[in-house]
């Protein structure tokens, strides 16, 4: 018998057998091109998953990602350029640099929620986007730094680097794929549970014992963490770190594609890059108000899928499959 | 041996009259004049939040809008005064309009209108870009010359945009205490489902915050579209500078919101007289990181709501 969660699993596979074939199917089927893009609506992804994160699963609205994004790019950059470090040290360094600065600030954000979080997130991301501006020693300000790749790293004996650009697509695929299955698991998890019990009730949450304030900080900083990754990667794939990456559009950006793919779905932070990063790139190259259409899909989105992509999919899914069942109430409260 | 009382008194002023003074003041009164600017645009953004509980993304881009219309009806008429009557009215017409389409739809899940206020900003910008160009273009004042200020020559138009602005400011909480139209808007805001029950059509009410919100927003553009640069990002540097007024001040409160742009203006020109805008700025947003934590409800609490 065909039901959702079946449909579901094929569609699963099969999109996880194109990712897989990209690099031999894409220049075959178009241009090569469209392969690095694919590997940027990766890192992109596993960004928008860090929003999601926070916002889908804990109902932590942050406007401010974009900060430990930048915090992992300018950690890559800095340790391949001034400190001399390989691809190995630096990936790491990038990473903590970025989940450091996620503790130092979740501590304080953390205890505001809703309005008073975006703000505070969205405050502290400006703090660093000016100083990266004005710190133009150690970040190059508006231009940025560009770096030459680190030097090689080596798996087993066979030394790789990301100027094959097929073993750079499968670096960044193997790595977004494993941060995905992490959040997966995390969901799974008693912590998982808890996330949800807080963004549903805090305050229930709180009566049956769990330390709410611990757990946001938690999340806090797992969502810092998918953040920085993404930035370290993009680092690597760009060769290049700049400030422009910290300002809040960026993150704004971000807040966009994982609610018009589905905050609180897994792969609904997929769904909303691959949408927006796809529009970007085919309209770009013919009109260069392509923002337009962004800005006109996020409302229609917002108007008439309020549960995003992936939830406007699983109620149309619902309908065929259960035709005389009702929807599940879903209602994503974020109010305290 | 002592100074004569008025040999004193100059050497005083010799002493304040030195270079750094000058341009302490000059940058301070400067600051202050912005600030009434932004006091009126975050004051728009105040009431939408108050009202409509919408974290307005788009708001510095209204402020935008009210620059380039000023600067196309200048274009279009050769003259800069029926800017002054028609920007606001088009924005009030404009946030009439945008209220209808883009937010009533959405008005029950206030996550969500981030996301379309984020989408309404890149269409207003994109759509700026498109008509008025990408390039940053110059108003000049409509009123030149300059009068002697503490000892600076100082611009009339600065001068006039400060009076336009308390004008504005004062029309509007007059309006808000003493109108039907005021009264209800603040009875929607304490307290919506009672306001509905004694028959005050609260969606209309919501039509004229948002109206009222772009029409304050668009008359601080086209009073200032001469002191700064017209610029379709124009908005993106305004938008976290009247959040910051907005959360100092204390959220919904909309006297405090006044008093805490006009306050951080006046602080950030005087911190530029020593240090760079960026650090002016920082230090603005640490302020604003302190007062989140330690007085969320905001610095003036005393203050009327």
């Amino acid at each position: 018998m065909i039901t959702r969660a079946r449909v579901e699993r094929v569609l699963f596979l099969a999109f996880a057998a194109f990712m897989l074939a990209v690099p031999w199917l894409v220049p075959a089927l178009t241009n090569p091109f469209w392969v690095d893009v694919i590997a940027e609506i990766l890192i992109w992804s596993l960004f928008a998953a860090s929003v999601n994160l926070l916002f889908g699963y804990v109902g932590l609205l942050s406007f401010g990602q974009a900060l430990y994004f930048g915090f992992g790019m300018y950690g890559v950059a800095i340790a391949t350029t001034d400190l001399g470090l390989s691809f190995w040290p630096a990936f790491i360094f990038g990473i903590l640099a970025a989940v450091v600065m996620a503790w130092v600030t979740g501590i304080f954000a953390v205890r505001l929620t809703w309005h008073y979080f975006a703000i505070i997130t969205v405050v502290f991301s400006l703090i660093f986007y000016f100083l990266a501006l004005s710190m133009k020693w150690l970040t190059g300000g508006d231009d940025g730094i560009s770096f030459t790749l680190p030097p090689t790293f080596s798996i087993g004996g066979t030394s790789l680097s990301f100027t094959s650009a097929t073993f750079q697509y499968f670096f960044i695929l193997a790595t977004v794929s494993l941060c995905f299955y992490l959040k997966y698991r995390l969901i799974e998890s008693p912590l998982g549970k808890a996330f949800m019990a807080i963004r549903d009730n805090d305050v229930r949450a709180s009566l049956i014992g769990l330390n709410t304030y611990r757990i946001r900080l938690v999340a806090f900083l797992i969502a810092g963490f998918l953040a920085g990754v993404s930035g370290a990667l993009f680092a690597f794939f760009g060769r290049y770190a700049s400030a422009t990456y910290m300002f809040y559009q960026v993150s704004g950006e971000g807040v966009v594609w994982a609610i018009v793919g589905g905050a609180g779905t897994l792969l609904g932070p997929i769904v909303g890059t691959s949408l927006f990063i796809v529009i970007r790139e085919l309209v770009s190259t013919h009109w260069e108000h392509h923002s337009l259409i962004v800005g006109v899909m996020a409302i229609l989105v917002v108007i008439f899928a309020p549960r995003g992509i992936v939830g406007l999919w699983r109620d149309s899914l619902g309908r065929v499959f259960e035709p005389h069942g009702r929807p599940a109430e879903y209602e994503l409260r974020t109010e305290p | 041996m002592y100074d004569e009382p008025n040999q004193l008194w100059q050497r005083f002023a010799a002493l304040t009259r030195n270079a750094y003074m000058d341009k302490l003041l000059l940058l301070a009164t400067n600051g202050l004049i912005w600030g009434l600017i932004i006091a009126l645009i975050a004051l728009g953004l105040s009431i939408i939040f108050g009202l409509l509980d919408i974290i307005n993304i788009a708001h510095g881009d209204f402020f935008m809008v009210g620059t380039v219309l000023a600067w196309a009806i200048l274009r279009s008429t050769g003259s800069f005064w029926p800017a002054f009557i028609l920007v606001p009215l088009i924005g009030f017409v404009l946030g009439a309009l945008i209220q209808r389409v883009v937010i009533q739809p959405i008005h029950n899940a206030a996550a969500l209108s981030i996301v379309a206020t984020f989408g309404l900003s890149l269409i207003l910008q994109e759509g700026v870009r498109m008509t008025f160009g990408p390039t940053p273009r110059r108003i000049l004042p409509p009123i030149h010359g300059t009068i002697g200020l503490f000892g600076v020559e100082y611009e009339v138009y600065r001068l006039f945009a400060a009076v336009v602005s308390i004008a504005a400011l004062g029309a509007f909480f007059a309006f808000l205490r003493s109108t039907k139209l005021g009264t209800w808007m603040r009875a929607v805001r304490h307290d919506r489902d009672t306001a509905l029950a004694m028959g005050i059509p609260a969606n209309r009410i919501y039509v004229l915050t948002f109206a009222i919100g772009f029409g304050l927003a668009a008359l601080g553009g086209v009073v200032a579209a001469p002191i700064t640069t017209v610029d379709f990002r124009g908005g993106v540097d305004i938008l976290p500078f009247c959040f910051m007024a907005v959360i100092i001040g204390g959220l919904g409160n909309l006297l405090g919101t006044a008093a805490a742009a006009i306050l951080l203006a006046f602080l950030e020109g005087i911190i530029q007289s020593f240090a760079d805008p960026t650090a002016a700025r920082i230090a603005s947003l640490v302020l604003m990181s302190a007062v989140l934590l330690l007085r969320p409800q905001g610095l003036f609490k005393g203050l009327a709501r």
